[in-house]
């Protein structure tokens, strides 16, 4: 359809030639009438479909931006160099790298800085329980971090880092978690590496207290005891009559006189199994299982002999 | 008035506010010069080319923003700028012996409410075009209509601030602008018809 077939051009057609009608258009659209005939056109033309704009509008919009190409590329390349446009961020960059290294760097002190921090805490902690345990006696504690086992694997015998230097004498009481007898110093302490003895190779005199906690009005020689001898699993087996009254679960704690002061009341183990003895049909068995290992622990407290006096005038 | 120049004006602002423009937004408003070049231009040509001359500018803007459609492909609607700054033109005309014209803050004005007032008509527009057809999403999409409302009236007032120094600047260049100054004087009244 072409665009003067509509039926009212068709009438205009019929009364007069193309050129009779392109004079009138032009003599009578003149002024403010061809603004208003423009403003409908336009109007018609911006509310028509996608699909009659589509094809020639985008066309158009081409030809018309070619002229201002380039002033557009002169202003896009001042705008980057008045302000760069922000970089893509790039994972493998070499700074992205270093600063993941850093900051993986700073995380790991960091973290070592806390479980530091935590270790003093508990050391502190232990170093109260114990000093609140030992009262006045006089006897100095000595903090040891654990070495390792000792190479020669005799005795099950363990490394600690504290001798003769802090004052560590042999059958010292090596302390763990505020009241665990962990194990004794041995024969023979270095100047400032000792070796200790897992209590479970030691023979113990203990008394079995209720696990659920002790009667402070009570007195020690109300409960049961037995001595503790150790066996080759890491254990301790030891003898009561047959009508002693023993559950399981039941703590064992020192009454050795060996240790001195420090080491009598500490929690050495808890009893695991009630066994009979067939060698005497009177009495009964216990068997008994350690609270720690002294090879797992990572510190320790060791009771040291106090410090000589200096003698007055005496650098 | 030469309308070589005119035109050369417009497309020289249409090219910085579609490059370097950017350089100048503030929170999201992005000054146009287009604007400030058709005011300047409204404000001392014929009254009888003044909405042509705007509906020219408008044109351009119009060719020169295309729409991105939801299959990725551009549309380009002639009309919404065109028409929004016809009715800006007919907004500015009346000012046009309100306002001193040769004051670049009174051409400020001017301009502000050109934009505003063609802003209006661009968003109208839009949302006829959004019930009339469906799938047209307009290039505020998936924005509503009073949002871009409120963002080009932060532009227009944008505009606004902008024209000041453009205007001061394209009054150095008058005289290219071949503007007619010549009055023609009625005897007897004191009246004069430009």
């Amino acid at each position: 359809m072409g665009p003067f077939s509509l039926p009212t051009i068709g009438l205009v057609r019929r009364r007069m030639n193309p050129s009779r009608f392109f004079r009138f258009l032009t003599g009578r659209l003149t002024g403010r009438r061809l603004d208003w005939a423009i403003v409908v056109v336009l109007l018609l033309i911006a509310l028509m479909p996608a699909r009659g704009l589509q094809p020639w509008t985008g066309d158009l919009a081409r030809i018309v931006a070619v002229p201002i190409v380039p002033l557009m590329h002169f202003g896009l390349a001042t705008r980057d160099r008045l302000r760069p446009p922000r970089a893509t961020f790039d994972p493998r960059a070499p700074e992205v790298i270093e600063m993941e290294m850093a900051s993986e760097r700073y995380r790991t002190l960091f973290e070592q800085q806390r479980l530091r921090v935590e270790a003093l805490e508990r050391e502190m902690l232990q170093l109260r329980a114990v000093r609140a345990r030992l009262g006045n006696s006089g006897a100095e504690l000595a903090t040891a971090r654990v070495v390792g086992l000792d190479p020669t694997r005799r005795d099950g015998l363990v490394r600690i880092a504290v001798g003769l230097r802090h004052g560590v004498r042999r059958d010292a009481a090596v302390i763990a978690h505020g009241d665990i007898l962990a194990g004794v110093i041995g024969a023979d302490p270095g100047e400032f590496i000792s070796l200790a003895k897992p209590s479970t190779r030691c023979t113990l005199g203990v008394r079995l207290y209720p696990a659920d906690g002790v009667e402070p009005a009570r007195e020690p020689s109300v409960y049961l005891g037995t001595v503790l001898k150790p066996t080759d699993g890491g254990l301790w087996l030891g003898d009561i009559a047959s009508d002693a009254e023993v559950s399981v679960g039941q703590i064992a704690r020192l009454s050795d006189d060996r240790f001195g002061s420090a080491g009598r009341g500490m929690r050495v183990g808890r009893v695991r199994r009630i066994l009979p003895n067939e060698e005497v049909p009177l009495a009964r068995r216990v068997e008994v299982e350690p609270l720690i290992e002294l090879a797992d622990e990572s510190e320790v407290i060791v009771v040291v002999d106090p410090a000589p006096p200096l003698s007055g005038g005496q650098p | 008035m030469r309308w070589s120049v005119y035109l050369l004006m417009i497309l020289v602002s249409i090219a910085v506010d579609a490059s370097a423009g950017a350089l100048l937004e503030i929170a999201g408003a992005q000054p146009r010069f287009l604007p400030c070049v058709t005011v300047f231009a409204l404000l001392s040509a014929p009254k009888i080319y003044a909405v042509r001359l705007a509906m020219l500018a408008g044109l351009f803007a119009d060719l020169l923003s295309p729409t991105l459609r939801v299959d990725g492909s551009q549309l380009t609607v002639i009309g919404p700028w065109t028409l929004g700054f016809a009715l800006g033109a007919l907004a500015v005309l009346p000012l046009r012996s309100l306002l001193y014209h040769r004051n670049p803050i009174s051409s400020g004005f001017a301009v502000l409410v050109f934009s505003w007032l063609a802003a209006v008509v661009f968003v109208a527009l839009w949302m006829v075009r959004q019930g009339l057809w469906s799938g047209e999403q307009p290039s505020w999409w998936p924005g509503t209509g009073a949002r871009e409302m409120w963002h080009q009236t932060k532009t227009a007032l944008a505009n606004g601030v902008i024209a000041i120094p453009t205007v001061w600047l394209l009054e150095k260049s008058r005289t290219l602008w071949g503007f007619s100054t010549a009055k023609r004087v009625v005897h007897g009244a004191a009246r004069e018809l430009v």
